[in-house]
């Protein structure tokens, strides 16, 4: 048996320890630098969402209806959201604007805030009290819900809020407790369909007949799933009640 | 070691060791955190706090691998015992990392809601029924839990105060710990992600701990050989080497170190009264049976530690029957004198391998 | 909601009690049980983190050092006969979830198309 160099922790290593010791430190180091690079570069790209604080405050008025989640159909824009346009509305953080919205249903209100676009979908993050949302003078149109039908659909539901770029990335399971976090606080749920229907990607969902999505949807948040309900099409916006007994995870 | 506690015994080898490890965890993190978004081309960056989370998280389970392996390759490879000296600090650091996760985390997901920050984390996802989607933060947390209390209960004083063998039974959460950390991933960021990289680096890291662990266990298995009888068989008379011992496993599970020392030999615990490291596979400096694990020294002859120091293991006694030293199961009590027992001359063996006789001269 | 509020309020009580525990026993409970420790308070916050988290640990040691009742080789008996046990259950803990994680993973329902069931109703 040949004698081998025995380390004792409080005194110098053993000579030919030292070289191996040496190795296996700059192996080490050169280890977790090359692991933090991998690991970093392989990150998914998140998508375009993000809050435009580059258009600047917008300030739009238009016709607010509960679908339980508030939409505003706008009546009078300005340079960047149009006439006929309709979205959606949060309050800051993970709330929406429900309570503002619910005394003004149907009337004419003037709501300022900030930009959160992905694509096709974009919402506004309203200031707070008054300022951001507040009756309007004038008479309000009627907006006529445009049933279109009852549709099956692939795809996942997300918080509309962090999806539209509050966060990216702002679907998928690893987010799933921030979405679910996101929806109690009333941040109105959106579905991302795998393909167009009637030419959207994204359509709000909400439960049967006006309801808010019931919790039983909630575990499936951030799954992809297919499931069946009614669409309708209210301004310019896809309303998607969705029928939670038939939601399916796939494969 | 005894006399008075102080927060960090340092030493130069500490310092190197700490250097070596902060370096690597340094560009880990520095990689990852400012080197990797240059080489992402996407059109909008992932938000910084998830971006910071991820890079901690990921450095966490880098750490935990390399201090997962290190026990196992040491046992296996006694040249990586010099990456188990020191440890202790590499794992308070992982905590500190995992700990820097979670924050980032519990302060960007779980925040700006009208809920608690630690309410909604438990609270948020229900899920518990099913696998996909199941909140794997729960995973998460447990681990860093055990990573808290490890760390936490990393200074000597606890070893003494919690005794070895509690202290080393606390210290197996880590290998709960590793699980929970596998399933944490393997349930959140596993199934999302569409880049497979750190999906292949994450079962190459844990493939890793399992291979070499169970190795080790193995190995060890084949050393011991089971014996019994009241004086237990250690090794024939020409087996003993000067300064070095032979590790003898007793019928209730004990073992003992029994050592040659100028000719003669003595018998210890083989469970050093620091971590319980083992004492019999250490060897003589300066007349003193010195740990491999972290230095502690002993006289064989009592099993107490040199002044001013105060640790002291049991001794045991032995005997020499033909051929064969055998040593009595029952201990004595820690820091007890035995007379050694002077070594006959082993008789001629020509079947010897001349190198292995060259050695024990 | 309520299971999570109580679990934080659990984990509260735990802390206060542990705080309560860490200032008795590192005032008073160390200097009677450990005497490397006399005299010896700088590395006595170091401790605290460890008491927080363990406390009931914490007393039941500091009680049987008190009285005694720790058999003296009960010390000198390493657990490493336990090593095997733990170091296999996670094996094929790892495995088992990493399998479960991955054949649960699911990719982008690309290929299923929206499909109208019934037309809508004229208005």
């Amino acid at each position: 048996m040949i004698e081998k160099p025995f380390f004792v922790g409080y005194l110098p290593a053993p000579g030919p320890l030292r070289t191996f010791l040496l190795t296996v430190s700059i192996l080490l180091i050169a280890g977790l630098g090359i692991a933090g690079f991998l690991m970093g570069a392989a990150q998914d790209d998140p998508g375009p969402g993000a809050f435009r604080f580059d258009y600047g405050r917008q300030t739009v008025t238009g016709v607010v209806e509960l679908t339980p989640y508030p939409i505003l159909h706008v009546t009078q824009g300005d340079d960047r959201i149009q006439p006929g346009d309709s979205f959606l509305m949060t309050a800051g953080g993970k709330s929406g604007v429900d309570s503002r919205a619910e005394p003004l249903n149907g009337q004419l209100a003037q709501v300022s805030g900030v930009v959160l676009e992905r694509g096709d979908l974009y919402m506004l993050q309203l200031r707070s009290g008054r300022n951001g949302l507040q009756a309007a003078e004038g008479d309000a149109p009627v907006i006529a819900p445009e049933p279109q039908g009852r549709w099956k659909l692939a795809g996942e539901i997300c918080d509309g809020k962090c999806l539209a770029g509050a966060m990216r990335p702002g679907r998928g399971l690893a987010h799933k407790a921030c979405a679910n976090l996101c929806l109690l606080g009333d941040v109105p749920p959106i579905f991302v369909s795998t393909q167009p229907v009637l030419g959207e990607e994204f359509l709000l969902v909400t439960g049967a007949n006006g309801t808010r999505l019931p919790r039983a949807a909630y575990d499936y948040i951030a799954q992809f799933i297919t499931a069946e309900g009614e669409i309708t099409k209210r301004g310019d916006l896809l309303v998607w009640e969705i029928d939670v007994d038939t939601i399916e995870v796939t494969e | 070691m005894s006399v008075k506690y102080i927060p960090v015994q340092w030493n130069r080898n500490k310092w190197i060791y700490d250097a070596v490890m902060l370096t690597g965890v340094a560009l880990f993190l520095w990689v990852f955190l400012y080197l990797t978004p240059e080489v992402l081309s996407h059109e909008q960056p992932v938000t910084a706090q998830i971006h910071n989370a991820r890079a901690f998280g990921a450095c966490a389970f880098v750490m935990l691998t390399v201090i997962l392996c290190i026990g196992p390759a040491a046992r296996l490879d006694r040249r990586f015992l010099p990456l188990l000296y020191n440890r202790r600090h590499f794992g308070v650091m992982t905590a500190f990392v995992a700990l820097t996760h979670a924050g980032y985390i519990l302060n960007w997901y779980f925040a700006f809601s009208s809920t608690d920050k630690l309410v909604g984390l438990l609270y948020a996802n229900a899920s518990l029924g099913q696998i996909a989607g199941f909140p794997f933060e729960l995973f998460g947390i447990f681990a860093l839990i055990c990573l808290l209390i490890l760390a936490a209960t990393s200074h000597d004083f606890w070893l003494k105060f919690l005794t070895p063998p509690i202290w080393k039974r606390l210290h197996y959460l880590i290998y709960a710990a590793y699980f929970s950390v596998a399933a944490h991933v393997s349930l959140g960021i596993l199934q999302d992600q569409k880049n497979h990289v750190f999906t292949v680096l994450f079962i190459l890291g844990a493939s890793a701990v399992i291979v070499l662990h169970i190795a080790a266990w193995l190995s060890e298995r084949r050393e011991i050989a089971a014996k019994d009888g009241a004086w237990a068989e250690v090794a024939c008379v020409g087996d003993f080497r000067e300064g070095y011992a032979k590790i003898a496993k007793l019928a209730n599970g004990d073992r003992v170190a029994v050592y040659l020392m100028e000719g003669k030999l003595s018998a210890i615990s083989n469970a050093c009264a620091h971590q319980n490291g083992p004492l019999g596979e250490g060897k003589i400096i300066d007349c003193l049976v010195t740990c491999p694990w972290h230095g502690f020294q002993y006289d064989v002859r009592s099993g107490r530690s040199p002044a001013p120091f105060t640790e002291k293991v049991p001794t045991y006694r032995l005997r020499v029957i033909g051929d064969m030293v055998e040593v009595h199961p029952d201990a004595n009590p820690p820091g007890t004198y035995v007379e050694p027992v002077p070594l006959p001359e082993p008789p001629p063996d020509p079947a010897r391998d001349p190198a292995e006789q060259g050695a024990t001269a | 909601m309520n299971v999570a509020e109580a679990l934080v309020m659990v984990m509260q009580a735990w802390g206060i009690i542990g705080a309560v525990v860490a200032a008795v026993f590192l005032t008073i409970g160390i200097d009677r049980i450990d005497a490397d420790a006399r005299g010896a308070y700088i590395f006595r916050p170091l401790l605290i983190p460890g008491v927080l988290l363990i406390w009931p640990l914490v007393l039941w040691r500091w009680w049987q050092t008190e009285t005694e009742r720790a058999a003296w080789a009960e010390r000198y008996r390493p657990v490493r006969a336990s090593y095997g046990i733990a170091v296999v259950l996670m094996s094929l803990g790892i495995v088992a979830i990493v399998t479960l994680g991955l054949s649960v993973r699911q990719s982008w329902p690309a290929d299923i198309a929206p499909l109208q069931l019934s037309e809508g109703a004229r208005q």
